[in-house]
């Protein structure tokens, strides 16, 4: 355990770009090294997940990626756990039925009736349905059973279980990886020839994404808004004028004077809400707004590793970070305003610098994940597959209960 | 001249059969039309002057006036008259009989949902049955479920409750290898458990709604609905400052039982008549609303006015929320607002209408999809585009 609270430490005092694939690391190496004990490994290692997990998320409150990522391995513990759980209920009824004297000396195997294990054998974890509002919960009853066969057996699953989820989070990672790839195997669907495209900033995906369309032959032009007060799009209009694109450079104040000639809007987004709102970098709403304003569709390019589960309401969702106001202003020229010396002791003058705007549901035509195009209102059935509903709040809790 | 759609006229013929000849302040209706549960033919029940359900609603949660008090005497004198005449009637109807007075027992209770009761009922015929296998049992069941759909056309969670139900019958008998009274058992058992599982399932609601209620906020509820109810009461218990605002709800009137409710957990209550929504929305930062049924589209079907409130919120861009239990979802996909049967309530005006004029009496509408913001089931908190996901995996 020290190794891994070293690991912690580095990690949360470089919190940077990439989180989301060093948070699945420092998770995966937290794993391996947590020791589990014969019963309820499971458990265990939910509970060193929350625990780092809850530092990850308090560090860093507005990097949504990590609380995400947090629970995408949770989810994943839950569900080896599942399946293996069944695996064994499985191999436990098979023995049952072969000898079935010894069966009636242990209490509650013969109660395995035939639809419980139809049900467990069902081994992903779905979200609660309209199918399953009258069954039983299968699982927790056949978990005590499993225990009381043999220890030989025990040893073995808890390597597995430690083994399976390594190597679910290892395909989670390399699905982070891969997600820039995934996106941009989809650009030739979407834009065709001599199409005028807007932007806003600079994203990795979106540069890709164009990229990727330019591979196949398509010749359109971009329109890039420089993304004020980074300036991000300058870099971006660079990298596309290196590819071979025309490329259009604009204020974020001229994208209502220019979008009547665009086409079509793609944007990068910092995570997806979900509600299929979308936490984009400043001046995002007031593209989403032209856009709808000239009906020109708004498509928004996000990997399923920033699909939150949380909604934009939750007090846990800090939707904004102010930045530091030397972004906008020279300290040098301004100086005598905002000097709290001067006058009532407050300075006049305040500046404020967002990092972030929300862009409401409505106004996204089309969301593009690694799992393919999608309708804002069709989010809750990513997260549904992704997350478990006792996950939303990572805290760690003596007594785990809805 | 008023020929607007083929449903005008459908409308039409039903009220001519409602309205008796005079004049009348509140109807002790006529005795034809009187919703006991002896009523054997089901022909009957669509010229039904109201319906069962919104009676039943009005009387756990209305205001109880005189004339109702009167009403209802009435109505439990003829229902003691009439019932010995059914017990003569052979076995059939007599086990029909058996099921809808089990669900009236068990929909008297305020707290029980619909859905619930219809289960229990349904929960009493398996008990009851002398079938010995699962074909003859799910008939048997098929029979009782349609008799109480039957008696009550307008009553949205029941249907739903009946179909969830046997569904899972359906799905369960599937696994032949059960012999058939352990099957039968555990039909019964689950049958009963859910009650529990609809108790529980409004905690979960309220649960996942406590995030959305922040300190300050002000709330819009239109009529009283045990799931909102139970929303704001934990959101009480959890000391959030709200307060809220409650439409009075007529004709049942049943926004005063809230208001009651709410000032004894000292929640500041401003009760308006439905006509000053629109006057109060621009404070208003949520609309809370119940639903007695979810349709196929995402859409509810509640109270009269809800639609009314929703259109209002829509347009001065506040959120709609909807509070409802997954088992509430039903296979309807109503396209207006006459396109569901008529659920009739009579109105009392408090004076004497002549009986020329024409009295709007529906107790429901429809409410579109596209005007709700988020349905809180115990599924979690959903867009209206999962309903149909939902029932297309339950039907398929």
């Amino acid at each position: 355990m020290p190794d891994t609270q070293a690991l912690v430490m580095t990690f949360l005092t470089s919190l940077k770009n990439a989180t989301a694939r060093q948070t699945a690391e420092l998770l995966r190496s937290v794993i391996s090294q947590q020791r589990v004990p014969y019963t309820n490994q499971a458990g265990a290692l939910i509970d060193a997940v929350k625990a780092v997990g809850e530092q990850l998320i308090a560090a860093n409150p507005v990097e949504l990626a990590v609380g995400n990522i947090v629970r995408r391995v949770l989810h994943i513990i839950r569900e080896e756990d599942l399946s293996l759980t069944t695996a064994a209920i499985g191999e436990l009824n098979l023995s049952a039925v072969s000898d079935d004297e010894n069966d009636d000396d242990r209490d509650g195997n013969t109660t395995l009736s035939a639809a419980a294990v139809a049900a467990a054998a069902r081994s992903t974890l779905r979200p609660p349905s309209l199918q399953t509002l009258l069954e039983d919960t299968p699982v927790s009853a056949a978990v005590p059973q499993t225990s009381s066969s043999g220890a030989a057996d025990k040893s073995s699953r808890s390597r597995k279980l430690k083994h399976d989820v390594i190597e679910a989070v290892n395909e989670l990672i390399q699905d982070i990886v891969t997600c820039h790839e995934q996106i941009a195997e989809q650009a030739v669907e979407h834009i065709h020839q001599n199409e005028v495209i807007l932007t806003l900033g600079s994203s990795r995906t979106v540069s890709e994404f164009l990229f990727a369309a330019k591979e196949k032959k398509r010749s359109f032009r971009v329109f890039v808004a420089e993304g004020a007060p980074r300036y991000q799009g300058h870099l971006l209009a660079k990298e596309l004028v290196a590819r071979g694109l025309q490329t259009t450079l604009i204020t974020d104040s001229a994208v209502f004077a220019m979008i009547s000639r665009v086409n079509m809007v793609i944007v990068g987004a910092h995570a997806v809400m979900a509600n299929g709102g979308v936490i984009a970098p400043v001046g995002m709403n007031l593209v989403a707004l032209a856009a709808q304003k000239h009906a020109v569709p708004f498509v928004v390019l996000a990997g399923s590793h920033k699909l939150c589960p949380l909604y934009p309401h939750n007090p846990e969702v800090l939707l904004n970070e102010l930045r530091s106001p030397s972004e906008l202003l020279d300290f040098g020229e301004f100086s005598d305003c905002m000097d709290f010396g001067s006058g009532s002791g407050s300075p006049l003058l305040h500046v404020v610098n967002p990092a972030f705007d929300y862009v409401p549901p409505k106004l996204v035509s089309l969301f593009i994940t690694d799992a393919g195009g999608h309708n804002p209102s069709y989010m809750y059935r990513l997260i549904a597959d992704y997350y478990s509903a006792d996950d939303l709040v990572v805290q760690r809790r003596a007594i785990a209960g809805n | 001249m008023w020929h607007r759609s083929a449903s005008f006229i459908l409308d039409k013929n039903q009220n001519d059969t409602v309205y008796p000849a005079d004049s009348v302040t509140l109807t002790p209706p006529p005795p034809s039309s009187i919703s006991t549960p002896q009523n054997p033919n089901p022909n009957l029940n669509r010229n039904m002057s109201m319906s069962a359900y919104y009676q039943t609603r009005a009387a756990h949660h209305g205001v109880v006036t005189s004339d109702w008090l009167a009403q209802s005497q009435e109505a439990a004198t003829r229902a003691v008259v009439t019932g010995g005449q059914e017990i003569v009637d052979g076995g059939k109807s007599g086990r029909a009989f058996s099921v809808i007075d089990e669900f009236n027992n068990w929909r008297k209770q305020p707290d029980l949902a619909e859905a619930v009761a219809a289960i229990r009922a349904l929960a009493a015929v398996i008990r009851n049955s002398e079938a010995k296998t699962m074909m003859e049992l799910e008939i048997e069941l098929k029979k009782a479920s349609d008799s109480l759909k039957s008696w009550d056309t307008t009553s949205i969670s029941l249907t739903a409750g009946c179909d969830l139900f046997m569904r899972y019958v359906t799905r369960t008998s599937a696994l032949e290898y059960e012999d058939f009274n352990s099957a039968r058992s555990r039909l019964i058992e689950r049958a009963e458990k859910f009650g529990e599982i609809s108790y529980k399932a409004r905690k979960i609601i309220a649960m996942l709604s406590q995030d959305f209620i922040f300190d300050g906020c002000t709330i819009l509820v239109h009529g009283f609905s045990r799931v909102v109810m139970e929303v704001l009461k934990m959101a009480a218990q959890n000391k959030k400052l709200f307060r809220v605002l409650c439409t009075e709800g007529r004709p049942d009137r049943s926004g005063l039982r809230l208001a009651n409710e709410l000032a004894k957990l000292d929640v500041p209550v401003k009760l308006l008549i439905d006509s000053a929504v629109a006057y109060t929305m621009d404070e208003v930062d949520m609309v809370f609303v119940g639903a007695d049924g979810v349709v196929e589209s995402g859409g509810i079907i509640n109270m009269m006015g809800t639609y009314q409130i929703a259109l209002v919120a829509h347009s001065m861009n506040k959120p709609v929320y909807v509070a409802a239990e997954s088992y509430k979802f039903a296979r309807l996909y109503p396209l207006d607002q006459k396109d569901m049967g008529p659920a009739l309530r009579p109105i009392d005006f408090g004076v004497p209408i002549p009986s020329k004029v024409e009295v709007e009496t529906s107790a429901r509408d429809y409410t579109p999809p596209q005007y709700l913001t988020l349905l809180f089931t115990d599924l979690g908190v959903l867009t209206p585009s999962v309903v149909s996901d939902e029932l297309i995996q339950l039907y398929l």
